[in-house]
This record gives structure tokens, sequence and C-alpha cells, in this order.
């Protein structure tokens, strides 16, 4: 892992010319350049909701989800309504599993740095520039469209397009809490 | 050691035990009971039977027919009832080590109003359980639990577990030894350096791997454990073979797995003696619960174990192929070992063994209160007859956490003159003269913490573990307990505040009581300290999510300190969990006096 050419600016996937997913869970790009697109992104994109958008509910629990499978199908955009009912902070993210493990080791890397504690988000500490901090060397932020924080007792809301088939996971990736189980599968229906 | 079995070549004796010794999913072997939740009662007979480990045979006690005793499966908040039936000619007991419960259910004889079951008898235990988590279950009789008399408790949660794996497995430590757990209290008594010699040389193994010669890495690195060529106090009683649910490390007990899943492993120290270091070299392991209560998940390369205490750690082995469990003993003269992998019969490699830990004075100096003058607790007596003059020729080559490569090359000749009987207790590092070039350097461990944990590898501490449920009573603990951890070396007296059981004042607390009982240990040894019918809580630097212990391993020199709730009324047993020091006194009572008369 390449961590000091990257920027978590878009954790989703990125799609080379030959349609390859490389280096999954992480974007290149300097500091400060503009965000990606999703257009070619193999986990879907992120979409508004419309009156039409069927939800989700997900309970987030210390340290598990309910439900851990959520059926969808090709093409359906989904809203996630997210309640955190527990006392640790968690993470709701979708991806594959190889993106999942990648962004672990950055969520670790938060969690040292005290841009995230066990319980929620230094909004200070993650504005800040982390180029400067001793072995970060690029910035450093938590605002991948395919992912949330939720803080002990809040509700937040994540609008997803599941474009095609894919073999997806919800997940948190907070220290351990992935390791533990909680993680559900996305189960695509026909 | 290292015998054949009439008729059976070695490796046919080990092929047997492997084909017997088939793992399903939660230490189910084939002819083991595992009781389901819905089982309203259950039988336990206590009985003398023989084990088979790596192809030795040797007297041992079995619960329910096996060793280890069945994995006994339970649901929180499910009243359970066993019915132990004594088929020995001698006392025994079954104390659910860990489990909260009425006094007279704790099987601690002399504790309590329970009274040993005697031969013949069958004592019905019956009693609610109040939590989920991983436990065990042992005899509290004399050394019954050296010979056998242990098994795993595994209590589902009541609503949903904060864990979620797709396999589920017992893994229990034990040390096991052919000889009569009585003698080896006597010799220890007799001179407690006893077990610090090699019992075999050299020469003997070199033959046994010329006649053997199978399992060459294994029984290479099982021998380098046996040539002890000092003594630390590390550990007291060696000569043990050391188990993973019954199996030696030949035997290979073996958990199975499909990559990707995640694997969860109940971790338990049920040995006597033997505290270890846990590591599974490729395969991180998230510590999800220690001593049966969930605690936020760490991830962790290797965890130090004492006797008594459990982890369950979750791994994900997402690679087809074995990984070697790897429990070496904190004194290296031996490992526990077992397989992870996708199918029976595959085989990791066995890492190199650690070198010991060279205690140092550095060791001693943290205990306020202790005189160093006198080093309370021990016999320096026994040191000013150790004839230094032995020592020039000696070849410190040898020595654990040196170069043991160059040691096939050596002059064994000239080992077997050489008496070590007399080292007990020496701490080598601190000898003037000597050469400790090798000290400080990566290939030694110096001190007790020393675990040898290579650079970038993670070490469980006891500052990891944060309760995943917070802490009910956050009252300041009223009064202040002292403990001293205490013994006399040489005499093999072990001691709590310089008493033995029985000669020393009961602790008395009143019901409801927040209490801080402060740990000082005065001896070079670390002492596990198990409280029976409470968990105590860790001072750990945590202020609500202090985790919560049964047993709590405090280092040599160190003072630890751990609060609890005084809200189980009775008298509890409150010992060192070496079996041999609580047999030589290392216990007391700690009573919970109910606020009125009757109890």
């Amino acid at each position: 892992m390449r961590l000091s050419t990257h920027t978590l600016g878009a954790v989703a996937a990125l799609i080379t010319s030959t349609g390859l997913l490389v280096s999954p869970g992480l974007a290149f790009a300097a500091p400060g350049e503009a965000g990606h697109k999703h257009d070619t992104a193999a986990i879907g994109e992120p979409a508004k909701a419309t009156p039409k958008t069927r939800t989700i509910q997900i309970t987030m629990g210390d340290n598990f989800y309910e439900p851990e499978t959520i059926p969808v199908k090709a093409g359906e955009t989904v809203r996630f309504v997210i309640k955190n009912t527990g006392e640790f902070l968690h993470e709701f993210n979708i991806g594959t599993t190889a993106m999942h493990a990648a962004h672990q080791k950055e969520m670790a890397m938060m969690v040292d740095h005290g841009m995230l504690s066990a319980t929620g988000v230094d909004v200070k500490k993650m504005k800040m520039d982390h180029s400067t901090m001793p072995g970060m060397g690029h910035s450093m932020k938590h605002d991948d469209p395919n992912s949330v924080l939720v803080e002990p007792g809040q509700t937040k809301e994540l609008v997803w397009k599941f474009t095609k088939p894919a073999t997806l996971e919800f997940a948190c990736n907070m220290p351990g809490h992935y390791e533990s189980g909680m993680v559900g599968k996305v189960n695509f229906q026909r | 050691m290292h015998k054949t079995l009439p008729g059976l070549s070695r490796r046919d004796a080990l092929k047997f035990a492997g084909a017997v010794g088939v793992a399903g999913v939660v230490t189910v072997y084939p002819g083991r009971r595992v009781f389901a939740a819905s089982d309203r009662s259950l039988d336990l007979a206590v009985e003398r039977t023989r084990i088979t480990i790596d192809g030795e045979t040797s007297n041992a006690i079995s619960i329910g027919g096996s060793i280890p005793a069945p994995t006994l499966r339970w649901r929180e908040g499910q009243e359970v009832v066993i019915h132990v039936t004594n088929r020995l000619d001698e006392g025994t007991s079954i104390h659910w080590h860990g489990l909260l419960l009425e006094g007279v259910m704790d099987g601690a004889p002399g504790f309590n109003n329970y009274r040993p079951i005697g031969p013949g008898e069958t004592y019905t235990y019956r009693f609610k359980l109040r939590q989920a988590g991983t436990y065990w279950y042992h005899s509290h009789s004399a050394s019954q639990e050296q010979e056998g008399m242990y098994g795993a408790i595994v209590i589902e949660p009541a609503g949903r577990d904060p864990v979620r794996a797709d396999r589920d497995y017992v893994v229990l430590l034990s040390d096991h030894t052919p000889e009569n757990p009585e003698n080896v209290l006597r010799k220890l008594k007799v001179s407690e350096g006893y077990y610090n010699n090699n019992r075999r040389t050299l020469v003997d193994f070199f033959q046994d791997a010329k006649r053997d010669g199978l399992g060459a890495t294994i029984n290479d690195r099982l021998a380098w454990g046996e040539m002890r060529m000092d003594a630390t106090d590390l550990a007291d009683v060696t000569g043990y073979q050391f188990l993973v649910n019954g199996k030696g490390p030949l035997d290979n007990w073996t958990a199975v797995y499909n990559p990707g899943e995640r694997v969860r492993l109940r971790i338990i120290n049920g040995s006597a003696m033997s505290i270890f270091d846990v590591r599974i070299p490729g395969l991180p392991m998230t510590v999800v619960s220690a001593d049966g209560q969930n605690v936020v998940p760490v991830k962790v390369d290797e965890f130090r174990f004492g006797v008594g205490e459990t982890y369950d750690v979750i791994v994900m082995p997402t690679e087809d192929k074995p990984f070697t469990f790897f429990a070496e003993s904190i004194d290296r003269t031996g490992f526990a070992r077992a397989t992870i992998a996708t199918r029976e019969g595959m085989e990791g490699e066995i890492p190199e063994q650690r070198p010991r830990a060279i205690l140092t004075m550095a060791d001693m100096a943290m205990a306020p209160g202790m005189d160093h003058g006198s080093m309370a607790g021990m016999d320096h007596g026994s040191m000013a007859g150790m004839d230094h003059g032995n020592m020039p020729g000696m070849d410190h080559s040898a020595m654990p956490g040196m170069d043991h490569g160059s040691m096939q090359g050596m002059d064994h000749g000239s080992m077997q003159g050489m008496d070590h009987s007399n080292m007990p207790g020496m701490d080598h590092s601190a000898m003037p003269g000597m050469s400790h070039g090798a000290a400080g350097s990566k290939d030694q461990a110096v001190g007790w913490a020393d675990a040898g944990t290579p650079p970038g590898a993670k070490a469980l501490s006891y500052a990891d573990l944060k309760a995943l449920v917070r802490n009910k009573d956050l009252r300041e603990p009223t009064h202040e307990i002292e403990v001293q951890l205490t013994g006399m070396m040489s005499r093999y007296i072990w001691t709590l505040n310089g008493q033995k059981f029985d000669e020393g004042a009961s602790i008395r607390v009143a019901y409801g009581d927040r209490v801080r009982i402060r740990f000082v240990n005065t001896t070079m040894m670390a002492h596990p300290m198990h409280l029976h019918g409470m968990f105590v809580e860790l001072e750990n630097g945590q202020t609500d999510r202090m985790p919560k212990k049964h047993v709590v391993l405090v280092p040599p020199g160190q003072v630890t300190t751990v609060q609890l709730t005084a809200d189980e009324p009775g008298e509890w047993p409150f010992h060192c969990h070496l079996l041999y020091h609580m047999a030589s006194g290392m216990m007391t009572r700690f009573i919970v006096e109910p606020h009125t008369a009757s109890l």
C-alpha cells in the first residue's frame, strides 16, 4: 500500500481503462486535487433519493448490524437510514472485502492520530492538514461517498445505487469491529 | 519418555492418535459428549484412566470419560443440574471457574460449607447461569487438576452475541506430567531446584532422534526446551508435556476452516503451573473477550497467558494453508502446538522457540515497601552455597537465548559432570565477572515482561483490555486491602502476607462494599491470582471500562491493583492459581459478610 501518495477523498474503486480493479479501496490523487468520478465503479455509485426510493433501516450495536443481509436488485437505488444504538463510533461502508481490508488500515491510522476516537469523530483534527504528521505525508479525510460514520445516538443516511451485481459487503472498519463480525452481505436478487 | 508402544511403531501410534483425535466443530471428538442447551441435567463421573500423549501413556483422571472433560455448552439464564459421581478412592470436587453462583455450588472443599465428594458418592450441583462467555471447570482437590480434571464451559448469551463467527473452537491448554503430582510437590519441598535440572542429556536426545527419525523438527524444538542449562524463577516445575485439548505437539490437534471464515478460538489456560506466550505466526488475533467478559476488540500478534485465564480471539485466515498455533511456556521448556488448517493432516511450520527471559534485579525493583536489604520473601541463604568455581568451565553458548544453532558441534561429554541443582533462583545477569555479551541484544530476552516479541509485532498488554460494557459500580473504593505475594523459594513455601493458608487471617469485607485490592508481588515469580465468586475489575488505566477478570497475573516485583464490589456473600477461596503454590499455602479466605446475622 502506498499511503504516501493517496488521499481518502475517493475510496470508491478506481477502474483502469482495462476494466481491472486496481488498489481496491484507494484512489490516488495529489492533496487538494478535485474529486473523482465514480461512473465506472464496480461497487455502484452515490445517488439522490426520490420519493420512490426504497428505504432500508440499519441498526448498529456494539459491534454488529441488524439486519446482517440486505437484498437489492441490480440498478436499484437504496436509501439507508442507519441508527447507532451502541456506545461506540461505527461506520457503514459499502465495498468489497479487499476494499474493506485496505480501509481498515486507514481507519486504524485515523484512530492512532486522534482523528477518530472509539466513540466519535474529532472534527477539528479530521479537517487538519495531516501531511505534516509523522508517517502520514498526505491529507486524510473520511468523506468517501460509499461510507458514513455514525456516532453513538446518531442516525445518518446514505443513498446508494447498486449499478450491477457484485460481491459486496457493508462493514464497519473501526479497528477490530470487522473481525468481530460487524459486517453484512449485499444480496443481489434477480 | 519417547518410548514406542508395544506392537506399534511410534509413527503408527501417532497416526492412530491423529485418527481418533479428529476434531469436528466445537471440540467434538467422536465419543465425546457435548451437552446441548436443551439438556436438563447431565451426569459426570470422575474416574482413573490412562492418557496417551504423543504416543506415551501415563496415569490420569478424567471427568465424563475424557481429557479434557466434555465441553459444556450452555445458555445464559438456564438452570443447570450436574450429578458428579466420584469413582476414585479419594475425595474429589469440581469447581466452576469464573461462574457466579451460590457458595456451596462453587465446589471448593473447605469453603462455603462445601465438602469433598467422597468415594462412591454423587453430588448434585444446581445453579442458574447468570453470565455468558468462556469459562472452565476443574477439580479443586489435591492435585487432581494436574492429572486431567479440567474441561471447558461455553455459555451462549441470552441476547445477541456481540461477536459473530463462522467457526467456534475451544482451545484448552494444559500441562501434563507422567509423574504423580503428589511426588512433584514432595520433591519441590525437598529441593526447589529439583525440576530445574536436565532430566535427559543431549546424548539421549540424539540417540532418540536417530532411532525414531520422525517429527524431526518438532522433536528438535521440544528437545531444546528439555536441555535446560540453568535455572530461573520463571517456572518451578518442568518436564511437562504441553497439551492443546489433550493432544501433544505431535498429536497435533487441528481446527478446520474454509478460507475467509471468521474463526473464534476460545483459549483457556487450564494448566497447573504453566504460563504461556501464545501466537499464531502469520495470523493476527483479534481479542474479543478476556476471562469470559467481552472486551473492545483489540488486534494482537501474541499474548502472555496466565494460568486460569481465558481469551477469546477471532482469526480470519484467507489463504488455503496451515497455521501453527504455538504456545510456549515462559520458561521455554517446551510448547503446546495445534494447527489451524483447511483440512485435517496439514502441518504448518513450527517456529523457533524464543529465548527464555533472564530476570534482572529490575524485576525486583518496583515493589514499593520491599526490603531490598533483606530481599523479603527470598531466601538468599541458599545462594551462599553456590559453587561459582564450577562456572568458568561452563560453555555459556548453550544457554537459552544464545545461538543454539552451534550446539550440535559441542562436546557433550563435558556436560555430564556438571551439577546445576544448586542454582535455583540465580540471576545470571547480575553475576559479577561474567560475560553478559548477549544480554540486551535481540537474541536475549531480559526481564520478565520481555516475551521476545519481534519489532513491529503487537503483544497484548493488560492496558489494552477495555470492557465492552461499562462498569456498573463506579464508586470509589472505600478501603484498600493489601495482599502481599510472598514466598520462600528454597523451602517451597508460598504464602500470602507471609502466612500460609489457615495460619493467616481471612480477608473480611461487608456485603455491598466497594474495595480495592492491592497485590504486591515480593517474589521473583509471576502469580496468577484467582478470586472465586466475584469478578474483579482490573485498574489498567480505564475509568469506566475496567476489564472484569477472575484471574489477574501479577508480574514479579510488581504492584497490581483491582477493584471489586463485594456483592456475593460467602467465604470465597482467594489464591494463586499455580497449583503447587496453592497447595503449599498461597491461599486465603475472602469473606463477604452479610449485614444481617443470617446468611
